[in-house]
């Protein structure tokens, strides 16, 4: 049977320490190793500051839904209603570069092994993270 | 996030503690650039207390950095924690800034 989590909190920055403490509180009942957990929770701090920046163009009067899905894999989907991302343009910055700026999606893909859009949904963005066990034992399952 | 700014015998320490996310980073930015602006150097940043970073606070000295090269001035960043390097040396940043383990090891740099 999955498990779920589903989270809403406004577009505004201050929310962002809940969504991280959700994002290591599932990460840690999946079992994943500490420093994993540090790498989704930034990810996923990420990836809603991407929709509060980018899809919200910073308005904080708007909400954000954040769903957990801890199945095969840590699964994330986060939900807005604000301008459609163009996935195409989506490009971190070299990091042998240095300039404020264009980090945020190097830290989203370092975590997850899958980041996609729904191109189904009709409004605003349904973004799919899954982070896959991974065999070079840094998911540990604290579980067995 | 909590900033406090001290000068302790002709040197400018700003430490930091809390979270560096996108809520807070602009005051961050605001209190270093003013420092930054006074072109003070060296500026010490003390990351004991910092227990979070993201890409924001990540640009948010980068950007702080830039400016004091525009007056040769320098940025020593003391004490941070395991996590936060981990960040830095990700984003390939540990060898852009002076990193110092201690203080005295700053200060004697």
């Amino acid at each position: 049977m999955k498990e779920a989590a589903v989270i809403t909190v406004p577009s505004n920055p201050q929310y962002l320490s809940v969504i991280r403490a959700v994002t290591a509180a599932m990460a840690e009942l999946y079992g994943m190793a500490d420093k994993v957990v540090e790498e989704l929770k930034l990810a996923v701090d990420e990836a809603c500051a991407n929709v509060i920046r980018h899809a919200y163009g910073g308005d904080t009067s708007q909400t954000i839904i954040v769903k957990f899905i801890l199945k095969r894999g840590f699964e994330v989907v986060i939900e807005d209603n604000g301008v459609k991302a163009k996935p195409e343009l989506i490009a971190g910055r070299d990091l042998g570069e240095v300039r404020p700026g264009g980090l945020g999606i190097h830290f989203i893909t370092r975590a997850f092994d899958v980041f996609a859009f729904d191109g189904r949904k009709r409004k605003g963005n349904r973004l799919r993270l899954i982070r896959h066990r991974r065999e070079d034992n840094e998911d540990r399952d604290r579980r067995q | 996030m909590k900033i406090e700014i001290a000068d302790n015998k002709g040197m400018r320490v700003i430490a930091i503690s809390g979270d560096i996310d996108m809520y807070t980073s602009p005051e961050l930015r605001k209190e270093l650039m003013h420092l930054v602006q006074k072109k003070i150097t060296p500026l010490y940043v003390d990351f004991r207390g910092v227990s979070y970073i993201d890409s924001s606070g990540i640009a948010t000295f980068v950007e702080g950095l830039k400016g004091m090269m525009g007056y040769g001035g320098k940025m020593k960043l003391v004490c941070i924690p395991e996590r936060i390097m981990e960040i830095f040396s990700f984003a390939k940043l540990d060898k852009v800034f002076e990193i110092h383990g201690t203080m005295s090891d700053a200060v004697n740099s």
